[in-house]
Order: C-alpha cells, then structure tokens, then sequence
C-alpha cells in the first residue's frame, strides 16, 4: 500500500475537475475536483446519500441508462473528457467496467456471462472466447471453482461467487479501470475477503475505484480515500493519512463513528 | 446493519422483565369485541367456503355436462337417440356432411389451430415488442397512457371486433387484394382475432419486463451493449418464461373466441376442398383467404338447429368439450411456464 513516505509514481488515470451533478432541479453533487491515479485503489467513503454511487456511475456514464441528469465541468480519462464528444459511451464503458452493489448474473450460463462482453463486440470464434473466458476467470480467482460447471446457470453459484463472476464478465473486456459499487455490501465476512483479495491482485494491472460503506473495507484495500458528505468532497488523500491523521474535523468524526 | 447483534441482545432482556401471570388480566370494556362480532368471526368462514363450493361446482357441473352430452355421441347413454358414432369417423375424418351421416370434426380442428395459430404469429411479435416499448423506452406520462390503453382494449366486447373486421376490413381487403371478389377465410380472422389479443399479450409483456431486475439493464450496458443490445440478448431471454405465459394466455382467449371469428370466417365446413382448389388455380396467398370454420363458429352456427339427442347435436357437443380441454391444456401450460420462471 501507498504510503506517505514514497512518492507518487503512478500517472493520473481520471481527472474530475469542478463536476456537478444534477437530477431536475436538484444538485447531487457540486463542485467535485480531484485526481485518480492509474494501477491505484481509491476507495470512496461518506454517509448514505452523499453523492458517492452517483459520482461513481458518471464515469462510465451508467446513470443515463435510467434518469435524465444534467453532468456539468470536466471528467477527464486519459486527459479525453467523457461528457463532450471525446468519447461514446459504448467505447467508454468498454475501458470503463463496473460491478454493482447486489450481483446481477444474467440468466444465462457461466460461460455466457462471462463472454457477453466480447460476444457484443464481435468476438465469436469459439477458441478465442474460449481463452478469453477462461482468462477472465482466473483473474477473478474463480476458475478452479467452476471449471468443470461452465455451461451451468450463473443462478445456481452463492453470492460470493456470483459477484466474482459478475467481476470476470466485466474483466472479459479488457477494461482500464474497474469501478465497484459496494461491491461486498451482499456479501458474507468469507465472500468479502475474497473479493478484498482479488482488488489487491487487480490493481496489478487495473484502475480501481470502489465505493464502500465499511471502514475497515476502505482502510484495508485502498491506497486514496475521498471522504464524502452530502454531495461534495470534504477530503481526500493517501488511505493512511484519512486514517490516522486527517485534514478536517469531520472526516475525523466520520472516520471514528461519531456521526454517519 | 449493526442493528442485528444490538437487537439479539435485547431480546431476552425484555423476555425477562414479562410479568409471570397464570392467565391475562381481561381487556378493559371499551376494547372488548361485542357478542355478534365474536359469532360473525367464527362463521363467516363458512360463507366463503359455500361461496367457493358454488364456483368449484358450477365449472365442474359444466365439465360433466359436457362430457356426457359430449361423450353420448360415441356411446349408448341416455342422450343418445340415434346411431352411436366410432372415435374414428368424428376425430379422424375430414368428411362433414351431417345430413349424409357424416360427422369428420378434422376441418373445424384444423381451422381453429390454424386461425389461432396465424393471430398468435401475428399478435406474439407485435404484443412483445410494445411491452419492450412501454416498459422500457418510452416516456412516463406515454407508458401509463398505454397501459390504461391497454387495459381498455381488454375489455371491448369481441362482436365489436367483429363488426369491425366485418365492415371495414373485409371490404377492404376484397377490393385491394381480391379483385373485388368477397373476402372472408383464415387471414381476416386471424387479424381480427390477433388485434383482440395483442392488448392482453401487451399487458402481461409489460408486467414481465417491469418486473426485470434494473440491474440486468445496468449490467448488460456496463459493459457497453447498446440499449437495443440488452434488450435483444438479456432482456427477452430474462424475461422468456413470463413472455410465453403471456402468449399461451393470448391463444386461449383466441382459441374460445366465437363472435369475431364467425362474422368474418365465412363459415364453411367443406374448405379444405375448396382451399385445395384455390392452391391449384391461383397464387398460393389466396388460399389463406379460404372461406372456413372453426370448433367455435360452427358451434355457434348449428347448436340452435340440431335435435336434441341426435348424433349431430352430440358431436357438436363433443366439439364444445374438446374446446374445453385444449383451453384446459393451455392453462395447465402456463403454470408450467410460471413455474420455471423461478429457475
């Protein structure tokens, strides 16, 4: 983990710059700004209703599949802004994945979850999908578990598993950074470590931003920590500075459980 | 969610403060139930019960009714004042002829799957799409608006389908694709019949897409399918054992339906014959305009004039109790299809 001694070597992956966010009349967010860095963990913390699943799905756009919301200022990735052309929403959510909150399998096999994404964008050549799949799986620390079931439904795997194979199915696609929407909030203690074990690995190799309700979960896999409260930043910095000595008198108190 | 350990913890800490009473101290006057309260509630059950009884034996009253006016025509029972008639000769002929003493129901089994067949063809495809649209795409105020629509177009009386086919679409028909020559036959029933069942597939698609997780839409976006994508490779699969409930309810109520059909089938018995014609003579697509009949029309055509007993009336019966079986077979369909939506 990063700590505060060594500097930063990583360049930066996502750039939001004076982002607001808003649903008719009414501002979700405002006034965002801050840096997220490649091959990092950056975990993303505040009380319920702060903004954080919403400042998540603006970057792979995902809240536009259900409300009209107006994205105002800069989102930046790889320096291209995802909101002015720079970029279509389908090539974004390709470099973009997502896990969400409650797995959602599709109603389909384990191997067809997992190749719908390269199915969509025109892989069909039954060795290559094959590898890719398989892939996929290892790196979602799955495919000794299913190996030998992969035509079965996804709806017959527990939750744990469900939601591991929910993150190989977006890992199929090759993406750059892989946003998580409390991705353990469903799960058992067993299930959770698994998956905090898997971020660690991923972030070998990914971008990884997660939302999360649970302290611990953001102290233990996180290198950044943006702290959150109603829909705007308090704070951010390196997970062990938030932790031990932050900036603000209310993250502190977030931080040890005095409001929330 | 550390409410849970917090409350396990309480429990028995409120279980122990109970007092330790052999019997409950009785309700103050005001709360106490009155006297004809008390006997309403340990009766009333029974009204339900004779209420349920009725219906249970209403629709097996009409069951048995069927079956032995039905079943006269093929054995010796009391119903029975003519010749008794083999299975054979009324399931497996195509030879009507009633008052020559033939009795081949074949014709209006094979015009009943057919018109069914062809309204559900044209009512599947169209009815699940317009739930796709309603549940999914369109605009808040256009999706309650459809769905009161919808829910309208259920209720409208099958003749005024009829009178529209009747009026509107046979001549029409006639005159832009027949040269003028009159229309009738499969095709217009089945559009008739197909437009009165669409609302109850849009419906129940709508319902079967509504009640679609959200976050199958979310997944199958997230990893950059168009709209068109999710709903064409998550959605309708997603949403399949619901869908086909939906079209195995359509076919019932197409395949009980009398008064639209009959006013523009052209109610004849003997169309295989001339359907075989047509096929000969003219472009194949006439044929589907083929003047026919179905289980219900000819029902609804001879009941009235057939005598009591006699083996035409029984076989009429017979007719009517093979309608109710097919429905039955669809309806015990349908469960099956409900049950696997679980899976």
């Amino acid at each position: 983990m990063l700590s505060p001694k060594t500097p930063e070597t990583k360049p930066v992956k996502l750039s939001v710059k004076d982002v607001a966010f808003s649903y008719g009349e009414k501002k979700i967010l405002d006034a965002l700004t801050l840096d997220i860095h490649a091959e990092r963990v950056t975990a993303i913390i505040g009380p319920s209703g702060c903004g954080k699943s919403t400042f998540l799905k603006c970057f792979n756009r995902i809240h536009e599949v259900t409300t009209a919301v107006k994205v105002s200022g800069d989102m930046l990735i790889d320096g291209v802004d995802i909101y002015k052309g720079g970029i279509d929403e389908i090539d974004l959510r390709r470099r973009v994945g997502m896990v969400f909150q409650k797995p959602n399998p599709f109603p389909k096999s384990i191997y067809e979850n997992v190749a719908f994404g390269p199915r969509l964008f025109g892989v069909n050549d039954k060795v290559t999908l094959d590898v890719l799949v398989e892939d996929a799986l290892r790196k979602a620390a799955l495919w000794d578990e299913v190996k030998d079931r992969l035509k079965e439904s996804a709806s017959g795997m527990s939750g744990g598993q469900q939601q591991r194979l929910c993150i190989a199915r977006a890992l199929a696609v090759g993406p750059e950074v892989l946003l998580m929407d409390e991705p353990c909030s469903a799960l058992d203690p067993i299930a959770t470590s698994k998956i905090e074990e898997l971020i660690m690995e991923l972030k070998e190799s990914l971008t990884i931003v997660i939302v999360t309700h649970n302290m611990q979960q953001a102290a233990r896999v996180s290198d950044y920590t943006a702290f959150f409260w109603l829909g705007r930043l308090v704070e951010m910095d390196l997970t062990e500075r938030i932790f031990t000595t932050p900036r603000e008198r209310m993250t502190e108190d977030y931080i040890t459980g005095r409001f929330g | 969610m550390n409410d849970s350990p917090e409350s396990s913890l309480v429990a028995p800490a409120l279980l122990l403060e109970l007092p330790a009473a052999d019997r409950l101290a009785p309700a103050p006057p005001e709360f106490r139930q009155s006297r004809f309260h008390r006997l309403a509630d340990r009766w009333s059950h029974l009204v339900f019960l004779a209420c349920s009884l009725l219906v249970v034996a209403l629709i097996g009253g009409i069951l048995f009714f069927l079956a032995a006016r039905g079943l006269a025509a093929f054995l010796p029972l009391t119903g029975n004042t003519g010749r008794t008639l083999s299975f054979a000769e009324v399931f497996l002929s195509t030879d009507w002829a009633p008052s020559s003493d033939h009795f081949g129901i074949l014709p209006f089994l094979g015009g009943s799957l057919a018109v069914t067949g062809l309204a559900l063809l044209l009512a599947a495809p169209t009815g699940i799409l317009t739930g796709v649209f309603i549940a999914k795409l369109a605009p808040s105020w256009m999706r309650s608006l459809m769905r009161q629509v919808m829910d309208l177009l259920v209720g409208i009386p099958s003749v005024v389908y009829g009178i529209f086919g009747l009026t509107i679409i046979l001549p029409l028909v006639s005159h832009s694709f027949l040269k003028d020559a009159p229309a009738s036959g499969f095709a217009i029933s089945a559009m008739i019949l197909s437009v009165m069942i669409v609302p109850t597939i849009v419906s129940l698609a709508t319902d079967a897409f509504e009640g679609l997780p959200l976050s199958l839409d979310e997944g199958s976006q997230a990893l950059g399918s168009s709209r068109w994508q999710a709903i064409w490779h998550v959605l309708i699969p997603a949403a399949r054992p619901r869908l086909l409930t939906a079209c195995v309810l359509g076919l019932g109520r197409a395949i009980g339906e009398a008064m639209a059909v009959q006013m523009v089938i052209g109610n004849n018995p003997q169309w295989i014959a001339l359907m075989r014609e047509f096929t000969d003579r003219a472009p194949f697509l006439r044929a589907l305009f083929t003047p026919a009949a179905t289980l219900t029309t000819e029902l609804v055509q001879e009941l009235p004039n057939t005598p009591t007993g006699s083996p035409w009336n029984n076989v009429l019966f017979a007719m009517g109790l093979l309608l109710y079986l097919l429905t039955m077979v669809l309806i015990l369909a349908t469960r099956r299809f409900g049950r696997n939506e679980v899976a």
